[in-house]
């Protein structure tokens, strides 16, 4: 339910292996010789009948249990938004519906709530994206040498990853304080004034920002190691003998050798970011889903909540929710077709 | 992970399996042991009642449940809890639209009561046909929120919040102030305006390290509690944009954040809660339940250094009621209960142990409300100052976008002219928009 | 049963593929753990920094915890331990029945970590290496399914909810969560890679039934993918609270996060008691994390190695 759900590891290798003839022919496995015995032909044909039923409905059986709970949890849910939608519905009556047609989704257009929302979640994205990544491929990069207490340093990092979004703002909203937190106090050690994190609207992205890339750049850099020790060292020993540096071997070897995993950690992670919610709603301390007086940290999933949760407009809250699930599409397309490009010239 | 033991390996699947199992299982049991939130019948033939509030809404800490049930052996009350109000409203608010997963009792917050007359009147018993419920018990003000306006009423008051200002006695005697809270009073009485002034007389001064209040949007809080009318007028209509109140209301406490009188913290939000550890506010609105918070986050610094004067006009800010949802299990106990605890009596005890001023208006004479003192801020009078701020409060008629209205000329509105020094105009216009956007439907 | 050693053996060729991905693109520890070039100072200190960074806020949270609100308060922010902690940390306890939302955290995280395992990997296999009709189709939903923001499916999630009397359950928070899509999606990329399909088709030629190839081929294959699955999926069952806040009251049968809602004293927080209750709800991962880290850091780097 938390908007990390898609956030977790990496998948393996994507495409190659081909598809194993899993229908193969029937009589293939049953022993052959022994007497010709009409009951043992007949038990042999039963067998063969349920073999061939089961080789041609087990992939049903195995997908069944996941499709039954998504239609009941997840596509139930989804087709009933998608249709509250087009409604003007409140959630003190979710049941009473006026049809709209498409003017939830015609209004936002001209809502500039939705269009800030769709903004700050566009520059948080970025801002807790790229430098989580970067951090990340840059750690992973240092865990790979020799290291005494490698363990101690990998499991270390991971540790923001078992903290809740919840734990988590709650520190940060007091190390981020304007007046007494600890972050602007050391800012003040080195002369810099202090900085309003809360009212900021840079700076509050900034501070949003920074709770996403503590749980997750360590959770990544594992990801990245693990691809770097795949990596061939003849790779890196042929680039030596060409005479690279250790930087140029880490740009011209690891960086293209990472290439699928980098592109899957940022699809993972922009999905985490349109959806990010549970970061920007409790930094606001108490006080609701604003995302700030000026709405400067509302993203669009926060806008969602506010809309359904405090404004109790529950059509509307859905037009924003199909917004946000066609803006993903879109985005998973054009992943799709990077990926493509990418692995043709690979 | 690449051991190629099988049998431990499947002992332990079978084993994780079978705990899955026992898990479920386990958790059906204790399902059937809590017997869901409707309560029911337990073991002993008891009845439960379960009482859904926000917050520690004192009941349970003032031991009235206790007392009821010494005095009712056959039930049990068990009390819900959710600490944030936020939290509290939606939840409410889906449980009684699909009724179900609701308590047998379930408290309602003055900012939405309007919301949940209006839209979920039909869902909640009619408390006040209940036997033994007195309509001139309570303020009369506090009757009609709790209302429909088919003349229903669903929600039986508990406690109010009249406001009085506390404020600091140190800083107003560096600032050249009087001290003694009739004196202060006197200062500001009748007229928010003169708070404002002797706010700009208190900076001239340059008390160190403290400012005249926390935020503006505290006295716009307090100003708008105190007008007759708010965000809505007597016939229901949305009148918050062309209400001369609310516009005084918001220019007074923008003009308070101009003059450089606020902290710029925003109320509720720990950087509200640090300031008052360090003591940064020379005055505060408070309500009854603010005492307990200025007490509890000033700590020990702080006794004996506040005190409490009346308003400059006695107005309202915050307070409860207690409603039976007709989902219930237990409609005719949980009715029972919650009009024995919204009971003058019980109202009295509230006050006594937790401070929560009652809205039983009926106990106002009796000593232990009239004559109660506040130890922590100099034996003030609580009681009396307190009484006399809500025997002054104008019926205001209340409305369904009180909440989402308030928390949007607060914490957008104000809190953008406050801490980020937008100007009035643009504050109210930024305020307005989203608040527009907000009741759209 | 004749084929009892020759499972034995498919077992045995199992797990090696499952090793696969590892071994494969890298040949092995020799070639592809290659490149272990030796640590430099500098390395060290960028690495403790970046440690330090990642640990602070925690060791923060338990600094906070061990202190009153009225420290909290002070300039310079306290940097060590108060005398406060165990104080806290009871009231906490009590306050938020912990002992019993624990019980039921696990409950409810063990369920939800077994059950996606279980049928993701079950789909992810029939995805991955079976044919059957509207395949491509049907992955195509799952993967559309990872996109949906959940936050809205909330409230038609609980009018069902209601409508099955399952409001304050625990099943109410395990049965919604049970399946997921990106468990799917992860266990199908893995498999694709670590499970031969030669392994898949010799066990079929050697008539072994679904049931048995998925018993002896694809969980022994699957077992490194299938124990990080579980992992991350308890973390974050374990952390969730959006929906189970909805769903369930303190009173009938809390989860942590759940429970936690109902700390601090009604309109007065106890910040430090907060830091405790976060720190208590918190803490059982973060044991688990220290006792079991190698493992769980081995399995994340085993089931996420990609190509």
């Amino acid at each position: 339910m938390t908007s990390s759900d898609a956030r977790i590891a990496a998948p393996a290798r994507k495409g190659g292996a081909a598809l194993p003839r899993a229908g193969g022919p029937a009589g293939g496995g049953a022993a052959p010789g022994g007497a010709p015995d009409p009951r043992e032909d007949r038990r042999r044909a039963r067998r063969s009948r349920w073999y061939r039923r089961d080789v041609r409905w087990s992939p049903y059986a195995f997908i069944a249990p996941f499709f039954v709970f998504f239609l009941a949890f997840g596509l139930f849910p989804l087709l009933y938004t998608g249709w509250a939608s087009l409604h003007r519905v409140e959630l003190t009556a979710p049941t009473d519906m006026e049809w709209v047609g498409l003017k939830n989704f015609a209004r936002l257009m001209g809502d500039d709530f939705f269009w800030n929302a769709l903004k700050n979640t566009l520059t948080i994205g970025l801002l807790s994206t790229v430098p989580q990544l970067l951090i990340a491929l840059g750690v992973a990069h240092l865990l790979n040498y020799k290291l005494r207490g490698s363990m101690f340093f990998r499991v270390a990092v991971l540790t923001p990853y078992a903290t809740s979004v919840a734990a988590a703002a709650l520190v940060f909203v007091l190390l981020f304080g304007r007046d007494y937190g600890m972050i602007n106090w050391a800012l003040g050690l080195v002369g810099i004034d202090p900085v309003d994190w809360q009212n900021g609207t840079l700076s509050s992205q900034i501070a949003v920002s920074t709770i996403v890339i503590w749980r997750w750049t360590g959770y990544n850099a594992l990801i990245y190691l693990a691809a770097m020790q795949a990596i061939p060292a003849d790779l890196y020993e042929s680039a030596a003998l060409d005479g690279a540096s250790r930087w140029q071997q880490f740009v011209h070897v690891t960086i293209p050798s990472l290439r699928p995993t980098i592109l899957f950690t940022v699809v993972v992670s922009t999905i985490g970011a349109t959806q990010l919610f549970g970061e920007p709603l409790l930094f606001n301390g108490n006080a609701g889903a604003t995302g700030g007086g000026d709405h400067q940290f509302q993203t669009l999933g926060l806008y969602l909540y506010e809309q359904g949760w405090v404004n109790l407009h529950l059509g509307r809250a859905s037009a924003i929710a199909w917004t946000m699930f066609l803006i993903l599409l879109i985005i998973g397309a054009v992943n799709w077709l990077v990926g493509r490009r990418l692995r043709k010239n690979a | 992970m690449r051991t190629r033991i099988r049998s431990p390996r499947r002992v332990a699947v079978l084993a994780t399996v079978a705990a899955l199992g026992a898990g479920l299982l386990a958790g059906c049991a204790d399902d059937g042991d809590s017997s869901g939130p409707s309560g029911g019948t337990d073991a002993g033939g008891k009845t439960k009642i379960t009482v859904g509030v926000f917050g520690a809404f004192g009941l349970k800490e003032a031991g009235l449940y206790d007392e009821y049930m010494k005095l009712h052996k056959n039930i049990v009350i068990e009390q819900t809890s959710i600490e944030r109000s936020e939290n509290y409203r939606p939840q409410l608010l889906t449980h009684l639209a699909s009724g179900s997963g609701l308590a047998d009792i379930q408290a309602i917050e003055v900012n939405y009561v309007a919301e949940i007359t209006e839209t979920q009147g039909d869902k909640l018993v009619d408390l006040g046909k209940a036997e033994g419920v007195k309509k001139d018990n309570f303020l009369p003000w506090k009757w009609a929120q709790g209302t429909t306006k088919a003349g229903k009423t669903v929600g039986l008051g508990t406690d109010v919040g009249p406001t009085g200002i506390c404020y600091r006695k140190d800083y107003f005697e560096q600032a050249g102030l009087p001290t003694d809270r009739e004196a202060v009073g006197k200062l500001w009485a009748g007229d928010w305006q003169k708070y404002l002034e002797v706010g700009k007389q208190f900076k001239s001064k340059n008390v160190k390290g403290a400012t005249f209040v926390d935020a503006a949007s505290g006295v716009m809080n307090a100003m708008l509690g105190s007008s007759a009318e708010r965000f809505y007028d007597k016939d229901g209509k949305l009148v918050y944009k062309t209400n001369p109140a609310v516009r005084d209301a918001w220019d007074t406490a923008a003009a308070f954040s101009e003059a450089g009188l606020t902290s710029k913290v925003q109320q509720f939000t720990p950087p509200w809660d640090q300031a008052f550890a360090n003591g940064r506010f020379a005055t505060v609105t408070c309500p009854p339940w603010m005492l307990g918070y200025i007490q509890d986050k000033a700590g020990d610094a702080g006794k004996d250094k506040w005190d409490v004067a009346p308003a400059p006009k006695p107005g309202n800010w915050g307070g409860s009621f207690l409603s039976v949802p007709e989902a219930g299990k237990n409609k005719e106990e949980a009715t029972k209960l919650a009009v024995w605890l919204t009971a003058p009596e019980q109202q009295a005890k509230l006050f006594e142990k937790r401070g929560s001023f009652p809205s039983a208006q009926a106990v106002y004479s009796l000593p232990q409300v009239s004559g109660a003192k506040h130890p922590y801020f100099a034996n003030a009078p609580i009681g009396q100052i307190f009484t006399d701020a809500a025997k002054g409060v104008p019926v205001q008629p209340v409305g369904p976008g009180d909440l989402v209205i308030s928390q949007n000329i607060s914490d957008v509105g104000m809190l953008q002219v406050d801490q980020k020094g937008v100007s009035s105009e643009d504050g109210w216009k930024a305020a307005t928009k989203a608040i527009d956007n907000a009741l759209d439907k | 049963m004749a084929t009892t050693s020759h499972s034995a053996a498919l077992a045995e060729t199992g797990t090696t593929g499952a090793q696969g991905p590892v071994g494969k693109s890298g040949g092995g520890k020799k070639k592809g753990a290659g490149r272990q070039l030796h640590a430099g100072r500098f390395t060290y200190a960028v690495l403790i920094v970046f440690t330090i960074g990642s640990l602070f806020p925690l060791v923060w949270t338990a600094i906070a915890a061990s202190r009153n609100n009225t420290r909290l308060a002070q300039t310079p922010p306290p940097f060590w331990f108060g005398g406060n902690l165990f104080k806290n940390l009871e009231i906490a306890w009590t306050d938020a029945n912990m002992g019993s939302a624990l019980l039921n955290t696990t409950i409810v995280a063990g369920s939800i970590a077994l059950g996606t395992v279980l049928f993701s990997t079950l789909a992810g296999f029939a995805f991955a290496k079976l044919r059957f009709r509207f395949k491509n189709l049907l992955l195509l939903l799952v993967i559309g399914t990872m996109m949906v923001p959940p936050q809205l499916s909330v409230v038609p999630l609980y009018m069902l909810v209601a409508e099955l009397e399952w409001t304050d359950q625990l099943q109410a928070v395990i049965l919604p969560t049970l399946v997921s899509a990106f468990g799917v999606f992860f266990m199908r990329q893995y498999l694709i890679g670590a499970l031969p399909s030669e392994l898949v088709e010799a066990a079929r030629v050697d008539g072994a039934s679904s049931l048995r190839v998925v018993w002896h081929v694809v969980f022994p294959a699957a077992r490194p993918a299938m124990a990080v699955l579980g992992m991350l999926t308890f973390v974050m069952a374990w952390n969730d609270f959006f929906w189970p806040i909805i769903a369930l009251t303190q009173n009938g049968s809390p989860t942590v996060q759940v429970a936690l809602t109902g700390l601090g004293r009604g309109y007065i927080p106890d910040q430090s008691v907060i830091m405790a209750g976060a720190l208590l709800g918190t803490l059982p991962l973060l044991i688990a994390f220290v006792l079991f880290g190698k493992h769980i850091v081995g399995g994340i780097m085993q089931g996420a190695v990609k190509g």
